[in-house]
């Protein structure tokens, strides 16, 4: 499989410090990569330098081998990132047609975006069901498929997900988890940052550990899962 | 009874203007997170500009708001791109201060140029009234009120049945995932800073035919707005539209029944107690409802 991202030496922080250390990680075109790790491990952080919201201070950040490091956020859009946040990212008193489609909102071919909504709707069908509900109305697993159905209104080409199960019941988490690896299966590369890493490695086709800033082992994710090692330190029971 | 009628209904008229400009500011802090105290010199700005017109050319006040409110507009682009977009970090702190210092040297500037005598500008529907049962309306009010109908069924157009007012909403629900979906948030942020200031130079037209005014005269209105979007719930256009209309009918109706002199203090006391009851003011976040 080919590179589709790739990170050298990236180094990243906030006002206070830095917080990704030299992380060095590709992603593979079709890939499902999810990155787990404890709290601080820098996974967020190297999300938002991914998706242009935080500037690296050193390193590079290459995508279909093009530098997007100083892009920004909707440049990188532009180029088919699209990031899926940690928090809830509805606008809640928009309906869900309204969310959905705004996902397009850097589409000018009206008729693509047409295209696109009903396809959305096809394959999530709470977003036609639910459509003229307003996103505030929805429950945390429902809205975190229409942030999903929304991304994918781009078409992306790497679509990046943050913590996608947090807050969510284990019935709703496994909801969520089997739509990931769905959109994985229908050829989406996926960017999976997940605390839950039982659920994370056990879709993924790559897997990373982070820890202080940098990246500890990585390799296909059921063997990432399996590691002894690496299972009693960072993912306990989870 | 007819005296109370009567101040009921010249508060709703006069309501509807201050529904305008407050409509502004609350858009403004909707979508930049910003406090403008500098919204209420702005205002009289707008009244300024159309006092200049008037004087000099004799253009009818609300005949200048077709030159005045894109002027605006574009000085309010300028403004937010020089001034507060720099504004990186505690944006709501430091805004308080870089508006307050706007706010003083557009005082200043009108100080120079108009001296701090009071002006006001006169038509003939700022006297003429017709009747309506057992009282009379100036015809000022009624323009007034429909002008402030007018421009804010386009802002409520733009917003809901727009591409890019659905931006202007996205933005003011959440900053960051409407960067995400690729919404140019400093664009927007630009924009709604015109919409703000056209929409204080059309409040600014009514405030200069029915009130006298001089550059300091934006200390009161800024006080007033800032009570009307606190009480409407920040950020809410729908909240500082009926804030509005509900604080300057128990204000005017305060003047009739007591005294012209607790009607200021009233508007206070009410902003006092809705927010000991209500803190988010009357459709503020706990509902998330803010448009």
């Amino acid at each position: 499989m080919a590179a589709l991202l790739e990170l050298e030496g990236l180094v990243a922080g906030y006002g206070g410090g830095d917080i990704l250390l030299g992380i060095d990680l590709t992603v593979e075109e079709g890939s499902l990569t999810c990155i787990v790790g404890p709290n601080g491990a820098g996974k967020s952080t190297l999300l938002r330098v991914v998706s242009g919201l935080l500037k690296p201070t050193r390193g590079s950040v290459r995508f279909r081998r093009e530098s997007i490091a100083a892009l920004s956020p909707r440049a990188i859009l532009n180029r088919g990132i699209v990031q899926v946040p940690q928090e809830r990212s509805l606008f809640p008193t928009m309906t869900v047609w309204e969310n959905v489609r705004l996902g397009a909102y850097t589409v000018r071919d009206r008729g693509l975006v047409e295209r696109r909504l009903a396809a959305v709707g096809e394959t999530f069908p709470i977003v036609k069901e639910r459509r003229n509900e307003l996103a505030a109305s929805l429950s945390g697993g429902q809205q975190k498929i229409v942030e999903f159905a929304r991304a994918l209104m781009l078409d992306p080409t790497l679509l990046i997900l943050d913590e996608p199960s947090m807050g969510l019941d284990p019935k709703t988490r496994t909801t969520v988890f089997n739509t990931i690896r769905s959109m994985n299966d229908a050829g989406h590369t996926l960017l999976l940052v997940e605390q839950n890493a039982r659920s994370g490695l056990g879709i993924a086709t790559h897997g990373v550990v982070m820890e202080s800033g940098r990246v500890r082992l990585q390799g296909p994710g059921p063997e990432v899962l399996s590691n002894p090692e690496i299972g009693r330190l960072y993912l306990g029971a989870a | 009874m007819i005296l109370v009628l009567e101040a009921a209904v010249l508060g709703v008229l006069t309501g509807g203007v201050y529904a305008l400009m407050a409509s502004g500011l609350t858009l403004i802090f909707g979508v930049m997170r910003i406090i403008n105290v500098g919204h209420g010199a702005l205002v009289v700005l707008g009244a300024y500009l159309s006092f200049v017109l008037w004087r000099n050319l004799n253009i009818d006040p609300f005949v200048s708001l077709v030159v005045t409110m894109p002027v605006m507009f574009v000085l309010g682009v300028i403004l937010q791109v020089v001034f507060i977009r720099p504004l990186k970090a505690d944006r709501e702190a430091l805004s308080v201060l870089v508006t307050y210092a706007l706010a003083l040297g557009i005082e200043g500037l009108l100080g120079f140029f108009f001296t701090s005598n009071y002006v006001q500008i006169t038509a003939w529907y700022d006297t003429a009234s017709f009747p309506i049962g057992n009282f009379r309306i100036t015809y000022v009010y009624i323009y007034g009120f429909l002008l402030c109908l007018a421009i804010l069924g386009a802002i409520f157009l733009m917003l809901y049945r727009t591409t890019f007012g659905g931006a202007i909403r996205a933005t003011m629900l959440n900053r960051t995932a409407a960067q995400l979906v690729g919404i140019d948030v400093d664009r927007v942020s630009a924009v709604a800073f015109g919409i703000g200031m056209a929409t204080a130079a059309a409040g600014g037209v009514v405030f200069g035919i029915t009130n006298t005014f001089n550059p300091g005269s934006h200390y009161d209105l800024i006080s007033r707005l800032l009570t009307i979007i606190v009480l409407g719930g920040l950020g809410s256009l729908r909240g500082a539209i009926i804030a509005a209309l509900i604080m300057l009918v128990i204000e005017d109706i305060t003047a009739v029944l007591i005294s012209p002199v607790w009607a200021d203090f009233v508007f206070f006391v009410v902003l006092v107690v809705v927010l000991l009851v209500r803190p988010q003011g009357l459709f503020g976040l706990r509902v998330r409802e803010r448009l």
